[in-house]
């Protein structure tokens, strides 16, 4: 099954260079130069994945990956030009599941690509009995989250990395291992990407995100459900 | 910085501020002494010129009571002299011609001048300040007209001379005191003036270590102030200069970024299809492959470089077990047979660092070791006094003396790696590792492995304990 990829670069020599390479693994990409055109492809069509450069004429990236989020779950990996943490952690809290540092190569994005898609196909993350943390209910078949039955809403990458804290509850996952478990590959040691998950989980499930009691800090160590 | 420097002239006695001391001290002994000089002689010529007219008024009297004496009573010299009530200490002689009779019988004819005798014989007052049996004193004469003989008197001036003695001393004292005073005078004015002087030369040394911002303050004033201003000024347009410089690079290497992803992506589609490539092309685009990781990662370095220097990129502490971290790259990147000598205190205590950075200078240094020293042979990490030592040891051929430091400059392939088509290094790597180890506050240098061929990069990072 080819997946559909939307491509938001204002670079066109990039986007047809991208869509050659990405065709050899499978995806078919459809390029748009601005934020504002990517919006109304993405209602009219439907696409498995969106690739988001940053620096955008116009709208920028953060805000389309905010806009994006507003009304759907899919993936988003953002393009950026630069590895400064600001940037890319500020990608992230807009809503991006990952991120590449532009140059990349083809085989990395192709991994994150295929490792986003295999965490949104499979709606069934390692346990798949409904469990409660705090005033928590979660519900692994159904990918939904619900206090007191009102479901809250979460990106699949959010969802992953709650269940998988659970699966291991009162235990210690280090950042590494959160990588490797959530994202699915060795990732070359950046915990800003698991930081910055956790605080936008946080954001939504803690009753007071400043003083989280769900998912708690091990100072040196990683992360721990609580509750 | 380079041929601008020059060397200082030949240095004068002991710098600015001895010289102002030794002059303010100099100054001040020249005043003290003509002051003093003057202070004595004209408190000497006050005192002995009272002294002689109470004398001479008091001889007169005496002089008077002896010829008195001599007309009335007819007694004998040596009685009438006995009976004159003299100051204590002072001797009379009456001369009458070739007859002396004194008071006292050390007092003799030869003790009074020759040429006051001679004045006094020819009928004038006289006196004169004389050595009397090595005491000063003084003799005054009064011819006696009348009965044709001349009166002697002798006052002792031990007083005067104990008096003045007092005055010089106490007038020397005081010399050396103000002499003192004025040097330290001196010292003190010439620190003032020179503390603008000493907070310009510190604020210079504050910049060449990097400080950019730094500043005087302004002065209230003006001089000084003018030199605190163009000190700014001069620090403004550095600043400025530098960030201009390290934009410039930033921004290079950023627009890079865009064809460099265009060239990744179309090379990876040609690379797919290497197979039903002509053979040369195929060799070409082996080429085109090499290259381009090559510049894919010297943009990237070149980045990274540019942003740590700029202090863009702040460190990021968290706790960071070392051993284990070097160990970890070290495996992914060396040959399996090196040794390894790791302190067992490491694998319990974690260090405060930026663990990106650390696993940077790691990744680096190995690569270096494996691309340009024939593999890494011995990885140590250290405890030593407040630092965490990281050694890392080759069997290349060294680095040559004195390339020890220019290797860790940007592009600065020493002469070990000049054959730049085998070589894959982007020329920043030592770079990389040399910032990164500034951001922490440590230091890293190269040496030769001892009694042996090979090179040993040396690590030390603050010890925090986490």
């Amino acid at each position: 099954v080819q997946t559909r990829i939307l491509a938001v670069e204002d670079d066109a020599r990039i986007v047809r260079a991208l869509s050659l390479a990405l065709a050899d693994e499978g995806h078919e990409v459809t390029g748009t130069e601005t934020a504002e055109a990517a919006l109304e492809v993405f209602d009219a069509d439907r696409f498995d994945l969106v690739l988001v450069d940053l620096m955008l004429p116009g709208m920028n990236g953060f805000d389309l990956c905010r806009a994006l989020r507003g009304s759907s779950d899919v993936p988003v990996i953002v393009l950026t030009a630069r590895s400064d943490t600001h940037d890319v952690v500020a990608g992230l809290e807009a809503g991006a599941d990952d991120y590449v540092t532009k140059p990349f190569e083809t085989k990395e994005l192709a991994a994150r690509i295929r490792s986003l898609l295999r965490r949104t196909r499979s709606s069934h993350p390692s346990e798949s009995e409904r469990f409660v943390v705090g005033d928590l209910e979660v519900v692994p078949e159904a990918g939904v989250v619900r206090r007191d039955g009102e479901a809250i809403p979460l990106t699949k990458t959010e969802f992953f990395l709650l269940c998988e804290l659970a699966e291991h509850r009162g235990m210690v996952l280090s950042r590494e291992q959160l990588l490797e478990r959530v994202w699915g590959y060795d990732y070359f040691g950046d915990s800003r990407l698991v930081d910055a998950h956790i605080r936008r989980l946080r954001t939504k499930v803690e009753p007071d995100p400043s003083n989280p009691v769900i998912i708690q800090t091990v100072r040196g160590l990683g992360y721990r459900l609580g509750g | 910085m380079t041929a601008t420097e020059q060397a200082p002239r030949p240095a004068r006695i002991g710098g600015l501020q001895n010289r102002v001391t030794i002059t303010f001290a100099i100054g001040g002994l020249v005043l003290v002494t003509v002051l003093s000089l003057v202070t004595y002689f004209l408190a000497q010529r006050y005192l002995l010129g009272q002294r002689e007219r109470a004398a001479l008024r008091q001889a007169f009297l005496d002089a008077r009571f002896v010829r008195d004496e001599l007309e009335e009573t007819r007694a004998g010299e040596a009685e009438i002299l006995r009976s004159l009530v003299l100051s204590p200490g002072s001797e009379a002689a009456v001369a009458d011609g070739a007859r002396w009779t004194a008071t006292t019988r050390t007092l003799e004819r030869s003790d009074v001048p020759i040429e006051l005798r001679d004045l006094v014989a020819a009928g004038t007052t006289a006196h004169q300040r004389i050595d009397f049996h090595g005491r000063p004193a003084l003799v005054l004469g009064v011819p006696l007209v009348d009965e044709g003989v001349d009166y002697f008197e002798f006052r002792p001036m031990t007083e005067l001379a104990s008096t003045l003695e007092v005055i010089r001393n106490s007038l020397l004292v005081a010399a050396v005191a103000a002499t003192v005073a004025a040097g330290l005078l001196g010292r003190w004015a010439a620190r003032r003036a020179l503390r603008p002087l000493n907070s310009v030369s510190a604020a210079a040394g504050r910049m060449a270590e990097g400080d950019l911002r730094t500043r005087l303050t302004r002065e209230s004033d003006p001089d000084l102030d003018r030199v605190a201003r163009s000190f700014n000024s001069m620090a403004d347009a550095l600043e400025t200069r530098i960030e201009r410089d390290a934009r410039f690079v930033s921004d290079v290497t950023h627009e890079l970024r865009s064809p460099l992803t265009t060239l990744a992506a179309a090379n990876d589609v040609l690379r797919a299809r290497v197979d039903i490539l002509p053979v040369q092309a195929r060799a070409a685009l082996e080429l085109v492959v090499a290259e381009i990781d090559v510049l894919r990662d010297m943009v990237e370095e070149l980045l990274e470089l540019s942003r740590a220097q700029a202090g863009a990129d702040p460190l990021r502490l968290e706790p960071v077990y070392v051993g284990e971290l070097a160990l970890q790259v070290a495996t992914r990147l060396g040959d399996s047979d090196f040794v390894v000598d790791l302190d067992r205190d490491l694998d319990a205590t974690a260090l405060l660092l930026d663990k990106r950075r650390v696993e940077r200078i790691l990744t680096n240094l190995i690569a270096n070791a494996q691309t340009h020293g024939q593999g890494i042979t011995a990885l140590r990490v250290h405890r030593e006094d407040g630092f965490v030592r990281i050694t890392i040891e080759d069997r290349g051929p060294g680095v040559a003396g004195e390339d020890h430091e220019r290797i860790f400059e940007r592009f600065a392939r020493g002469s070990r790696s000049r054959r730049r088509g085998e070589d894959k290094g982007t020329g920043l790597g030592l770079a990389l590792v040399a910032e990164h180890v500034r951001l922490h506050g440590g230091s890293v240098w190269v040496d030769d492995v001892p009694g042996g061929p090979g090179a040993r990069f040396v690590v030390e990072l603050p010890w925090i304990d986490a």
